[in-house]
């Protein structure tokens, strides 16, 4: 008896754990999303008794003229692009921060920590988006999203590249191989897994952002996804079923990427690791 | 292997190339569409009633004005929604119209600066002279009334009421003496909401009438910084009852977890029979419980006096046009209509009314809800209502519902709360540099 509680007391422990943390908050949502109003407003864990998935659906859906499809549109290509941008540029500043000693490296080293430290002034930036002509833009606020990325990423790459051997650059150079190729043929594949821990680290951030979107790139042609929470939350008035509803549909594409990329991610992250 | 992933990586990296070179082609200018008809912005609190109510005054408006097509945008309330306001104010990106707060929010956006003067505009006769104070900065008006006029009053359930055979309390003893007779009928007497903060302010807020009854000058040396809550015997009694109220043990059990919904909830199936509030509240009480609204009646917070039972009214928000408007004729033409019977029939018809308009001319449907109609005399005799303080005096703190919440809940003295509030105003009467502060 002693050795089963030993063996699986754990375990069963650890399940029931992340039962309580994952599973009924995900089951609340669910079942809250599917009510009508009158119980939805009731916040409670109850079953419904009015099912509602469809016309709540539809509601969420349509609700300021399809704004959720805009915004699902915005926020995949900001997520696509600021991520990929991110990876390359900010394996780019890691690798020649890493591997060139010059004495601007103590400058750079100092701007990329202040990027951490310093908080973002918003008026500011809009002044210098305004005077470049990109506010109001996605591009202008994808350019944001990898300049305030930027420092944690450089910093992630610059760990792991410490890591790769330098013989392996001054073989490809003996072997006639210039910079863009050397980086992009030898250095980049090496970075394999940091790189998936980027994506998924800046992923995450990016497609749940909320602030920035909200101040960068206002206007209801331009929403993310997370802006649509606010169609259905006020200070006074919530509509929990719509708002609940709403907040399932945004958290399913995550969700469904993970399912389909789970291995490579866990693979890279562990790969990672070991190695890091 | 190894090769075909190197080639696939050289891939990936020309595809972004590609595709930063096309996103920084395409910049999403949607702004120019447009043909004949020319399209002004007007940006609106995300409340559902305010946007259902902007989309219908912008349809209408459309009608009557066949050239001008109005773009609703949303912003959130609360702080986010003021940081948005201050920000595309002063980076010149507000839209051509919007609404906001009246009374000391609306100094806090720097009026005279950013906003444009409609002082001379003939439209501005329309609207009731009592709302024009909370709109004026220095000598100018700066917007129109958006919505119906509130109150800072007691929501309670009338068949609670009806069953236990009392009547609606005129005195601050006969409220406190109807809370027992519900205690004592198992019900509980006055519902608090301390989850969500903001609505334990009440007690102290929608005693206001009371306060100006008993100490008409009390606005004017209240900014002027001669008189404080703490040591005004008018105004230290908000803070007195609430007090009183909850060392008597008449809040409900859970008070301090409960929500503002939830209160509501309590309120509509009668596990709860008063519930100090904003009747901003009856807009969602009319959309999640249509068929219990009509059970819920309202009364001001009583004071000491029966003869002088007054209400405390809130403005609504006003409707503005910054300096920066590209579109300054359409978008005064917008203010016009709202500030016409045309823009408060539009209105009502896409959310009811919550309250009366104050716009001259303006008429409720006859079935307004019965707290609305329980409102009507107190709006109708200018001497049984007075504004809220903050539409008379710009001084109004942050940390009130932190203070509130620790009075009711007992932590507290109601001297110390006052107290500890009139310190809270301080910085903010400092920052607007009011005169007798520093």
């Amino acid at each position: 008896m002693s050795t089963a509680l030993k063996r699986y007391g754990l375990g069963v422990l650890a399940i029931a754990v992340s039962v309580v943390v994952f599973i009924i908050p995900l089951l609340f949502m669910v079942l809250t999303a599917v009510k009508d109003r009158k119980e939805a407003a009731k916040l409670d864990f109850a079953w419904p008794t009015n099912f509602q998935f469809v016309e709540n659906f539809t509601a969420v859906l349509s609700a300021r003229k399809f704004m959720l499809v805009t915004a699902f549109i915005n926020s995949t290509i900001l997520t696509v692009a600021s991520v990929t941008i991110l990876v390359i540029l900010a394996a780019m500043v890691a690798w020649v921060l890493q591997r060139r000693k010059s004495r601007w490296n103590g400058v750079a080293n100092f701007l990329i920590l202040s990027g951490l430290i310093i908080p973002p002034a918003i008026v500011p930036t809009i002044w210098v988006l305004q005077s470049m002509g990109l506010f109001k833009t996605l591009p202008g606020l994808i350019l944001i999203e990898v300049a305030f990325g930027l420092s944690f990423c450089v910093m992630l790459f610059r760990a792991f590249i410490a890591s790769i051997p330098k013989e392996l650059d001054e073989a490809a150079v003996i072997d006639g191989c210039g910079p863009v190729r050397l980086f992009f043929r030898v250095i980049f594949p090496l970075l394999r897994s940091v790189i998936i821990t980027v994506i998924v680290v800046q992923s995450v951030h990016i497609f749940n952002d909320f602030q920035n979107p909200l101040y960068f790139l206002p206007g209801d042609a331009n929403a993310t996804v997370q802006l649509t929470l606010f169609n259905f939350q006020s200070q006074f008035t919530t509509n929990y079923n719509l708002l609940f509803m709403n907040i399932l549909l945004i958290t399913v594409p995550p969700f469904i990427m993970y399912l389909f990329f789970n291995r490579q991610i866990v693979a890279g992250m562990t790969a990672g690791a070991v190695k890091g | 292997m190894a090769a075909k992933s190197k080639q696939r990586w050289a891939a990936l990296a020309g595809g972004v190339t590609v595709l930063a070179l096309a996103l920084t082609g395409c910049s999403g200018g949607n702004s120019n569409s447009g043909g004949d008809a020319k399209t002004i912005t007007w940006l609106v609190d995300n409340a559902e009633n305010t946007v259902a109510a902007a989309e219908k005054v912008a349809e209408e408006f459309t009608a009557a004005n066949p050239g001008i097509k109005v773009e609703v945008e949303t912003r959130p309330q609360g702080g986010d929604g003021d940081n948005i306001v201050k920000t595309r104010l002063s980076t010149g990106d507000m839209a051509d119209v919007f609404n906001y707060n009246t009374g000391s929010l609306l100094q806090q956006i720097n009026p005279e600066e950013n906003l444009q003067p409609i002082t001379n505009e003939t439209y501005l006769s329309n609207v009731t002279d009592s709302f024009k104070p909370v709109v004026t900065s220095g000598s100018e008006v700066y917007g129109v009334p958006f919505s119906t006029g509130m109150a800072g009053a007691v929501l309670y359930n009338k068949k609670v009421y009806e069953k236990l055979g009392l009547s609606v309390p005129k005195t601050w003893d006969e409220f406190m003496d109807n809370s027992r007779k519900i205690k004592d009928a198992g019900i509980a007497p006055i519902i608090q909401s301390y989850q969500t903060t903001w609505t334990s302010q009440l007690f102290v807020l929608g005693d206001f009438a009371n306060v100006v009854t008993a100490d008409p000058s009390f606005p004017a040396d209240y900014t002027a910084n001669k008189a404080k809550y703490a040591t005004n015997a008018a105004a230290v009694k908000g803070f007195e009852h609430l007090e009183e109220a909850g060392k008597a043990g008449l809040f409900n059990e859970d008070f301090a977890s409960t929500t503002y919904q939830q209160a509501q909830d309590m309120l509509v199936n009668g596990e709860g029979a008063q519930y100090p509030i904003l009747s901003f509240a009856l807009n969602n009480i009319k959309v999640t419980y249509p068929d219990k609204l009509n059970d819920l009646g309202l009364f001001p917070l009583p004071g000491d006096d029966a003869s002088k039972n007054k209400l405390t009214v809130w403005m609504p928000g006003g409707t503005y046009i910054p300096k920066s408007s590209k579109n300054m004729e359409e978008a005064k033409k917008l203010q016009a209509f709202i500030a016409s019977k045309a823009g408060c029939d539009a209105q009502t018809a896409a959310v009811g009314a919550a309250g009366p308009y104050l716009v001259k001319d303006c008429e409720l449907p006859s079935d307004v809800p019965d707290a609305v109609k329980d409102m009507l005399p107190y709006f109708e005799d200018q001497a049984k209502n007075s504004p809220a303080l903050e539409f008379l005096s710009p001084v109004k703190g942050p940390a009130l519902e932190q203070i509130t919440v620790e009075v009711g809940s007992g932590i507290r003295s109601a001297k110390d709360g006052a107290a500890l509030y009139d310190e809270d105003v301080k910085k903010q009467a400092k920052q607007l540099n009011l005169p007798g502060w520093n």
